[in-house]
């Protein structure tokens, strides 16, 4: 469907924008005005932003916790023995 | 040691996909840290220290990488999105509603498996910009200089990353009936 003067691949192109960039006056109404008409586009937009607060939950994660990944024994086995060769060599 | 090279290993993977690099950059952070360990003043605390190490470790790899391997240009290409949209612009497939909460979809393992597997789908240049965009918080600008291309291509890169991610979690979780979904 084509509301105002966008279609949705263009808006798709605008939403991603708008996530990094401010948009233009006549850029910023044609989103505006096709997402009220549009519910595809308002769940298209509303989900990047969802993968935005994954993302940013994610990396608050990786600053709490460590499980889930494991790091394989024979580097953690190199890298103590590096560690301990850097430290006798200091 | 062992109490962080976990938690560094977890995070270097998610920023570069490739274990081999992923071990190198935890062990020269560890050697690093070993040698300005003098520099630590508390403050913060040592993992977020290591952290911050092993983040510029992650920005030089990428960085040296980028700068040195051929400059792919990725000009904004009109059909690009065609599997997207039909002829006259509109969606193909209709976004459908998605009734979870992020917060408590990052704590479970099997998404953040579909999620990586969908990461992985992208270019790695893609990948990277977009953990570095939406984990991060960083500024395109940043972004650009990391990446080495131009501001426009940024945009599209992120454009393309956001398009293929968001299309790839619907097939393949929010679509999927049974799992935490529409």
């Amino acid at each position: 469907m084509t509301h105002w003067m966008f279609d949705c691949r263009e808006i798709s192109r605008l939403v991603s924008m708008s996530m990094d960039e401010r948009l233009t006056l006549y850029q910023r109404t044609g989103l505006r005005l096709h997402l009220l008409m549009c519910r595809c586009c308002t769940r298209h937009r509303r989900q990047l932003f969802f993968l935005r607060e994954l993302m940013h939950g994610y990396s608050r994660l990786c600053d709490t916790r460590s499980e889930g990944v494991r790091l394989p024994p024979e580097t953690r086995d190199r890298i103590r023995e590096k560690l301990r060769q850097a430290a006798a060599g200091q | 040691m062992d109490l962080y090279a976990e938690a560094l290993y977890g995070y270097a993977l998610a920023h570069l996909h490739d274990p081999s690099v992923a071990e190198d950059l935890v062990q020269e952070t560890f050697l690093a840290a070993l040698g300005g360990v003098a520099r630590f003043r508390g403050g913060s605390s040592v993992r977020t220290w290591l952290v911050g190490i092993l983040k510029h470790k992650i920005m030089d790899h990428l960085r040296r990488k980028y700068r040195e391997g051929p400059r792919r240009d990725t000009a904004p290409d009109g059909r690009e999105f065609e599997g997207f949209f039909d002829e006259h612009g509109a969606w193909k497939r209709k976004p459908t509603r998605w009734a979870a909460d992020p917060h408590r979809l990052v704590q479970q393992q099997q998404f953040m498996e579909t999620l990586f597997e969908c990461l992985a789908g992208l270019s790695e240049r893609a990948a990277n910009a977009f953990i570095f965009r939406e984990m991060e918080g960083m500024t395109t600008v940043e972004l650009c200089k990391l990446l080495d291309i131009s501001a426009t291509n940024c945009w599209v890169i992120l454009h393309r990353a956001r398009m293929k991610l968001r299309h790839c979690l619907e097939v393949n979780w929010f679509g999927n009936t049974g799992k935490e979904g529409p």
